[in-house]
Formats: structure tokens, C-alpha cells, sequence
């Protein structure tokens, strides 16, 4: 039993990493249609910066997250400024080929600045075992799920009650609609970048934490990618919940069964599921007017 | 009285190859109605469209002339920036939110005001339609199709437009509900005074209301004149209004004369 709690504990860990980068996922297709596949990339290298900042200029913990922060929008709001808004217009294929150009770009930026060695991260966030009943979690696992929490709700408030994030969900239900409200869209686009991007990159500094800051911390991106397709990849919800399923599931089938599965449990899991429901667990479905 | 809208010799394309609209050139006066009639594919959304300049999703865009609104040319300005200088266009269709409530549909129709005149702005529009107030809560797209056409033109009305466009208010509802909004356009007229230039098919309707009326044909003007003025054309009954004139056989060489005579300037 405590076997089961354990390992179903660290899969919700592992799961709060996938489900962020799977909400930075859906918030940019939600809001613009574009799945950017430099996702996993752009969270790498932002923990990279978060690294180097911590490590390097030894930047106090509460510090240089709010500086990842607001780089990591930056990054994001950049690369929109830069790749996306003069790809618009074009075929969807030819916008998801620059983002995958983007990534290797990234890839090989991120080893040709810091190396290929992967490197510890010690932050003030390393307080060593905490013991909640029969489960034992370290404090960098406790504060990803804590982050994880909060971003969730955030999200959620935001979209659900601020009139910036009521405009995004107009803006992806209906860009003209949206266009002749006076909604500036290409602003909401840029917003929509940079919120990914932070999310993100509290992923890759969660992750960077727990286990190193590594140069095959992008896989992760391709880890949670079908943690949003399995919550909906235009809900963002959902695809934080997609993100613990997907993470309780690989440790689960890995605990249990063997080796190996860990890594295609969450394929397996959305195969499954997308057979039933096509459009995610949460995604949204065409109204229709009976 | 002064005109509140100037479109001038504009020319509008698709693709770079495609001519929409081509030297058209409509003048809405301060708080008057105007109407656009013609058939479909005359380029009337067109016009609406390139003057709320939302055309280069669909890659329009204007060649030449220009767009005056309240004085400022508009031919360049920003979507966003045209609905803050007063000017709200209702698309075809309604285009709402379909999955948000219908009040925030309508909070989005007020994304350019100030938060503290949301409140007011509401109430009014429920008083307006009081048939949406006890909906608010409800999904945009669970309405009927004439709840939704109120919803559309309270959202427009929440930016406190001076100038309001619709584009086919009355397509695919019933008459009784489409009385119920040209009712409550011709009241916002003539009590606030609000301009508006409308988009219609239905001519008995529009020119009931309207108190000017421009004809798009293939792009062009083709007639324009007074509201009664065009309902007594004889072209404007026997094509738009529907009424031959006497009954019996008539001669398709007979009629649309404006064809025949040269206009030299439209």
C-alpha cells in the first residue's frame, strides 16, 4: 500500500511538470490555433537562464524566479513577434514547421552556451525529506505540485474573470467577432505567447530542481504533448489534468508492470482515449442549437 | 448637417485580383439612417468590412479612396482603434461568442470602455431587450436566433457607438422579431441621436426605415436617392420591391433602365 501511495505520489509530481507545459501548450493554441513544437525547447532554455542565474550570479531564490519570469514572456513574446505574426495567413503545416526549426535552433543554442554536461541546481527550495503520512516527497517535488496548484488556478481565474482573459477566450472563439469588439488581437496573440512561456519555464525550473538541469530537458516537452491532447489541447484545464493522468499512469505502469512503459504508457492512455472522445477529455465540442 | 461618415472613390480587392468594390462612394449624415441594398455579391459587406478595416484576415484590403469618420481618416487605422472612435459594426450572422454567456458577450462589447461603465451599460441593454435580461447567465449559442440578434446589437451598443453598421439584421429570423430591433435602431436614432448605415436584403424593410438608400450592383452604385424617392423608382419596385406595376407579360427589355444610361460618375 505504501508502495502504491509513493509511487503514485512522485507520478503526480512528474504529472504537475507535464500538465504545466501541457497548459502552455493549449493556452497558445487555444488563443492563436498554432500548436508551437518548441514548447519542451523554450522551457529548456529558459531553466537554463534560471540556472544560470541561481548558480552563476547566485541570484537569491525569490528573485530569480520572477526575473525567469519575466524573461521567459519575453522569449515568448519575441519568438511570436519574430516567427509567428509574419507566418500568419500561411498554412498551419508551414507554421508548425518553423516552430520545430525553432527547436532545434534551441537544442543546439542552449549546448553550445552551457555544454552538454548536465548540472545540480541547488536552491533554497532543497530543504532534503518531508514525511506526509506513509508518503515520502522531496521539498522541490512538494514546491512543483504546490507551483503546479497555483498556475492552475490562476489560469483558471484569469480566463474565468478578468476582462483580458474573457477577450482571449473570445478571441479564440472568434477572431473577426473579436477584431470588431475592439479587441486588439495581435496583443491578446503576444499575451497568450508570453503566458505560455512562464508557465513553461516554471516547469523547467520544477524540473531543474528535482533532477538537474540536463540538454534532453526538451523530451519533456514531448512528454506532456499528449497530456494535452488527452485534457482537450484548447482547454487548458483540462490538459493540466491530462498532464497528472498522463504522470500517475507512466509511474504506475512502470512500478507495476516494467521498465520501459513509463515513457509510452501516456501514448498508450491517449490512443485509448481518443478513440471515445476525439476532441480530449475536455475539449470543446461545436455547440449546437437543437 | 454635418456628415458623419465619408467613403470616397473606394476601391476594394481580394487577393490583389479580385475587384469587390469599385468607386463607391456613400455619405452617411449626422444621426441619419442609411440603407445599402443589392443582391448578393454586390460588395455591400465588403464596404462595411473595409470600413471597420477588418478585410486582411480574408486578404482584402482597400486600393484607393479613403475612409472619413467624424472628420479623422480611418482608411488605415486599426480595427481597435476604429471601434474606440466610435464607429461598431454587427456582422453577418451575429458572430457571437457562442460558448460565453451572453453577458459576457456583452461585457466583451464594452472591451474599449471603462470598467465603471459596464453596470450602467448592461442595465440599459437589458431595459432595451428585456427578453435577453433573464438569459444573461445562459450560453450565446443556446438562444434563438432573434435573442442572439439582440445580443449582437447589444454588445455593438456597449462601446456607446456614434455610428452603427448592421449587416443583415433581419437574415433568418422571424418578421416579428425583426420589427423588434428596427424598432429599437429607429428609437436609439431619434433619441440619441445615433447614426447608422445598415446592410439589407429584405428593400421593404430597409427602406421603411432608412432615410437614404444607396443601390450596389456588381460593386458599383447604381442608384442612390431619399428613402421614399427610391421606394417609387420603378426599378426599385419591379427588382427589390417585388410589386409590377398593372400585371401581366412584361418585357425584361423594359426594365432596368439605370442599365442603359450611361453614368458617367457613380
Amino acid at each position: 500500500m505504501d508502495y502504491l501511495l509513493n509511487i503514485t505520489a512522485s507520478g503526480l509530481v512528474l504529472g504537475a511538470m507535464y500538465g504545466l507545459i501541457a497548459m502552455a501548450f493549449s493556452v497558445i493554441y487555444k488563443t492563436t490555433g498554432v500548436v508551437n513544437f518548441a514548447q519542451g525547447e523554450m522551457m529548456m532554455l529558459t531553466a537554463y537562464i534560471a540556472w544560470s542565474l541561481g548558480m552563476t550570479l547566485a541570484l537569491p531564490f525569490w528573485l530569480m524566479l520572477p526575473l525567469v519570469c519575466v524573461i521567459a514572456a519575453l522569449i515568448g513574446g519575441l519568438v511570436e513577434y519574430a516567427i509567428i505574426r509574419p507566418m500568419m495567413g500561411e498554412p498551419p503545416f508551414a507554421i508548425i514547421m518553423a516552430t520545430m526549426g525553432l527547436a532545434i535552433v534551441i537544442r543546439s543554442l542552449t549546448i553550445l552556451l552551457w555544454g552538454v554536461n548536465a548540472e545540480g541546481f541547488d536552491a533554497s527550495v532543497k530543504g532534503g525529506l518531508l514525511e506526509i503520512g506513509p508518503v515520502v516527497l522531496f521539498s522541490e517535488q512538494v514546491f512543483a505540485l504546490a507551483v503546479f496548484l497555483l498556475v492552475s488556478v490562476g489560469i483558471w481565474a484569469f480566463m474565468r474573470f478578468t476582462r483580458v482573459g474573457t477577450a482571449m477566450r473570445a478571441t479564440a472563439l472568434d477572431e473577426s467577432a473579436a477584431l470588431l469588439m475592439g479587441i486588439n488581437v495581435r496583443r491578446i496573440h503576444s499575451l497568450a505567447w508570453a503566458i505560455s512561456s512562464i508557465i513553461a519555464a516554471l516547469a523547467g525550473v520544477c524540473f531543474a530542481l528535482a533532477f538537474s538541469r540536463s540538454p534532453s530537458m526538451w523530451f519533456l516537452g514531448l512528454q506532456s504533448f499528449p497530456a494535452s491532447i488527452l485534457g482537450g489541447l484548447d482547454a487548458p484545464l483540462g490538459s493540466a489534468l491530462g498532464g497528472l493522468l498522463v504522470g500517475v499512469s507512466a509511474n504506475l505502469s512502470e512500478g507495476y508492470i516494467g521498465q520501459g512503459l513509463k515513457e509510452i504508457s501516456g501514448f498508450v492512455i491517449i490512443i485509448l482515449v481518443l478513440m471515445i472522445r476525439p476532441y480530449g477529455l475536455f475539449g470543446r465540442r461545436d455547440l449546437e442549437r437543437v | 448637417m454635418a456628415d458623419i461618415l465619408n467613403v470616397t472613390n473606394v476601391q476594394i480587392l481580394y487577393d490583389k485580383t479580385i475587384e469587390a468594390v469599385r468607386d463607391v462612394s456613400i455619405t452617411v449624415p449626422e444621426g441619419g439612417i442609411v440603407a445599402l441594398l443589392g443582391p448578393n455579391g454586390a460588395g455591400k459587406s465588403t464596404l462595411l468590412k473595409a470600413i471597420s478595416n477588418i478585410l486582411y484576415p480574408e486578404d482584402g484590403e482597400v486600393l484607393h479612396g479613403s475612409i472619413r469618420f467624424d472628420g479623422q481618416d480611418l482608411t488605415r487605422a486599426s480595427a481597435d482603434h476604429i471601434v474606440r472612435s466610435g464607429l461598431i459594426h454587427i456582422p453577418e450572422g451575429r458572430r457571437l461568442f457562442d460558448t460565453m454567456t451572453v453577458e459576457e458577450n456583452l461585457v466583451m462589447g464594452a472591451y474599449t470602455r471603462q470598467r465603471g461603465e459596464i453596470a450602467n451599460g448592461l442595465q440599459r441593454i437589458y431595459d432595451l431587450f428585456p427578453r435577453i435580461a433573464n438569459r444573461r447567465s445562459e450560453l450565446a449559442g443556446l438562444l434563438s436566433g432573434g435573442e442572439q440578434q439582440m445580443v449582437a446589437v447589444g454588445r455593438a451598443l456597449l462601446s456607446r457607438p456614434r455610428l452603427l453598421m448592421l449587416d443583415e439584421p433581419s437574415l433568418g429570423l422571424a418578421p416579428q422579431v425583426v420589427q423588434i430591433i428596427f424598432e429599437t435602431i429607429v428609437r436609439l436614432n431619434k433619441e440619441e441621436g445615433l447614426s447608422v448605415l445598415f446592410v439589407e436584403q429584405n428593400a421593404v424593410q430597409a427602406l421603411d426605415v432608412a432615410h437614404y438608400g444607396y443601390v450596389l450592383e456588381n460593386g458599383r452604385v447604381v442608384l442612390d436617392g431619399p428613402a421614399d424617392k427610391l421606394a417609387s423608382n420603378r426599378d426599385i419596385q419591379e427588382f427589390y420591391l417585388g410589386s409590377a406595376t398593372g400585371g401581366g407579360r412584361r418585357s425584361f427589355r423594359d426594365v432596368k433602365h439605370y442599365k442603359r444610361r450611361k453614368r458617367w460618375l457613380s
